[in-house]
């Protein structure tokens, strides 16, 4: 492609007038490497878990998928997020328009959902692309590393990521002796069905951290087939755990119309009076650094180690 | 020639013995299967004999029985649906997904999900109220309520209805993920959480179905020489294909509302009926009827072996099991010219 000379002049200040307006990073992931401009402050994120990545740091990002329904993301993060972003739509098909005119320097893009659209993000800003939602906890982890390095503030965020890590040690070793020999499953339920959350998928990954046992036969296929599996009541009963964990999007649920049939009663978790119902979004979709520590401090109170008392 | 099948009892006999294993086998196999690795044909034994543990038992009885129940019922209506759409038609590629009834059934439930608050209905009544309307504009399309029927219009007219409710559909999945994941669960034919409850309803309008398609069976015979002639022997051809329009929809409606678009069930059955049977309507209204539920019965149980511990949907099984059957009746039968 020819450089015009409108581009020109703009290509020739840039390198001349100081050294923060030059490229300051290259990023890998999943979609090659991007040249990412240094210190970005217009960021828009399209998962949770970016947003997660950006607050930790104190970032506030200027576009944020939420779903068009901002509770997802501020129930959590909201102390720090205000009301100084814009929604850019879903998480899955979020406006182009919208995102092209908070006129970003960084575009923090899902792989699942987002590949496709890798181009036309990248024609709007330089784009990274990371396994959100087929990622699992430690991936997740990974990828507020590789977010800080494109945000441009390496430091804060692996001081965060220690932090958290210390955090989470700190609840393991609470949890560790309850876990042994124990198994656990967590799923989500809607009014169509119940969906298990499998040993690929990031809270399959964070149960088994904290020494949980998965009775799940892991599948195969693509994001769906392989983390989040939708399960009839008469297989729920075969993979029977310990421990059953539910976050309900509806009321009813399709496990609350269960309730009465035989083989509900008789899971080892509901005789064992070991269902558990959690914040579904929390545990479901922010999949990030807060999510985590949120989900273990559920934990902690599952297994009754909880001695705060509240 | 299908007059003579019609006439050989040795043949009406053997046919009658396959379709009678075929719905055998096809019983024992979706009644087999499914997700506890303890609950199997001996369970039924047992539950006969009163030997049955508690958990297998309540497994048989409570959720795979009426899977089962429901699954040969979704081919009754299918079949029923699909045999008097041709037969009013007089068109062999008549069935409730080739007129758009199926496509115009799953967007009266996307609506009723998208919009739980506009439609007022339920989830059942937007299904049928959607598979009504798409099948009345298919038929005014091919001239139907003038009482003739352009055959060539009639399925282009189909096709032309079914893809703008499917492209309708499709827009739904890029709704909100939770919304979409209801709107697939809903498109793709899937059975994977019935219960007696499900089964009864279904038996009610499979019941009706059948009785007012045995009623209409003269009538379609009738339709089949011509409206012509049909009108002169006494039978309206007008009021025929109104009935006839209206029960198939109404049976390709209330299935599409309890599993979602079963394809190629409606389309295939019938011919493989009148391949076995002959053309006249009085046999053929029970024979496609137990060839559907047949078909139904081993599509759901290969849907539960063929990923398992994992589930393929079954409409996903009927329409594998279906298309490869239609192509050969295409190229090779001459029911089809």
């Amino acid at each position: 492609m020819p450089l015009n000379r409108r581009l020109i002049l703009p290509l020739i200040l840039a390198t001349t007038l100081g050294a923060h307006m030059a490229v300051s990073a290259d990023i890998s992931h999943e979609m090659g490497t991007t040249a990412v401009p240094a210190d970005p402050e217009r960021v828009v994120v399209l998962e949770f878990s970016f947003i997660d990545a950006l607050v930790s740091v104190g970032m506030v990002p200027v576009g944020i998928a939420d779903d068009n329904n901002p509770d997802r993301v501020m129930t959590v993060y909201g102390d720090i997020l205000g009301d100084a972003w814009t929604s850019v739509g879903t998480r899955k098909t979020p406006s182009l328009e919208i995102i092209a005119s908070l006129a970003p320097d960084l575009i923090i893009a899902d792989k699942t959902r987002h590949s496709a659209a890798y181009d036309t993000l990248s024609q709007i800003a330089p784009t990274i692309v990371l396994d959100s939602l087929g990622g699992d906890y430690h991936a997740s982890v990974a990828q507020m590393a590789v977010i800080g390095e494109a945000i441009g503030q390496p430091e804060a965020m692996t001081a965060r990521i220690a932090e958290h890590k210390a955090t989470m040690t700190a609840f393991a070793e609470r949890i560790r002796p309850h876990a042994a020999g124990v198994s656990a499953q967590f799923g989500v339920t809607n009014a169509d069905g119940l969906y298990l959350h499998a040993p690929p998928s990031y809270n399959g990954a964070l149960l088994a951290m904290f020494g949980f046992d998965s009775n799940m036969t892991p599948g195969e296929g693509g994001v769906y087939e392989r983390n989040y599996i939708e399960t009839t009541l008469e297989q729920l009963s075969e993979i029977d755990p310990d421990i059953l964990i539910l976050g309900e999007y509806t009321d009813p649920s399709a496990t609350d119309t269960w309730a009465g049939e035989p083989l509900w009663q008789a899971l080892t978790a509901v005789e064992g009076d070991a269902v558990h119902y959690v914040v579904a979004n929390n545990w479901s979709r922010l999949r990030g650094m807060v999510a985590a520590e949120l989900t273990a401090a559920d934990l902690l109170k599952i297994v009754g180690a909880d001695e705060s008392g509240s | 020639m299908r007059a003579a099948a019609n006439r050989n009892p040795r043949r009406a006999a053997l046919s009658t013995a396959l379709i009678g294993a075929a719905l055998g086998s096809g019983t024992m196999i979706s009644l087999a299967t499914g997700g506890r690795s303890d609950v199997g044909l001996v369970t039924l034994w047992e539950l006969a004999t009163g030997a049955a543990d508690a958990l297998p038992g309540a497994t048989m009885l409570d959720i795979r029985m009426p899977r089962t129940a429901v699954a040969a019922l979704l081919g009754v209506n299918l079949a029923l649906s699909g045999l008097i759409l041709q037969a009013i038609t007089r068109n062999p590629l008549a069935s409730p997904a080739i007129l758009g009834i199926n496509q115009g059934a799953a967007l009266g439930l996307v609506a009723a999900l998208a919009f739980p608050a506009a439609s007022g209905l339920t989830l059942d009544a937007m299904a049928v109220a959607g598979a009504l309307g798409a099948g009345t504009i298919t038929f005014a399309i091919a001239g139907g309520f003038g009482g003739r029927i352009d055959p060539m219009r009639l399925v282009l007219g189909g096709v032309a209805v079914g893809a703008f409710a499917y492209a309708a559909v499709r827009f739904a999945y890029t709704l909100e993920d939770d919304l979409a994941r209801s709107v697939v669960r809903w498109t793709v034919g899937d059975i994977g959480d019935m219960r007696w409850s499900n089964a009864r309803a279904l038996a009610v309008w499979s019941g009706i179905g059948g009785l007012l398609a045995a009623f209409l069976s003269h009538r379609l015979n009738m339709m089949a020489l011509g409206e012509a002639s049909s009108r002169g022997l006494g039978a309206d051809p007008r009021w025929t294909l109104l009935a006839g329009a209206v029960v198939a929809a109404a049976l390709a409606g209330v299935s599409v509302a309890v599993a979602g678009p079963i394809a190629f069930v409606g389309l295939v059955v019938p011919h493989v009926a009148r391949a076995l049977f002959g053309g006249d309507h009085r046999i053929l209204v029970p024979a496609a009827a137990a060839l559907g539920a047949a078909l139904m019965l081993l599509a759901d149980g290969a849907s539960k072996m063929l990923a398992a511990p994992a589930e393929v949907p079954v409409g996903l099984v009927a329409a594998m099991i279906g298309a490869p059957y239609f192509l050969y009746l295409a190229i090779f039968s001459d029911a089809l010219e």
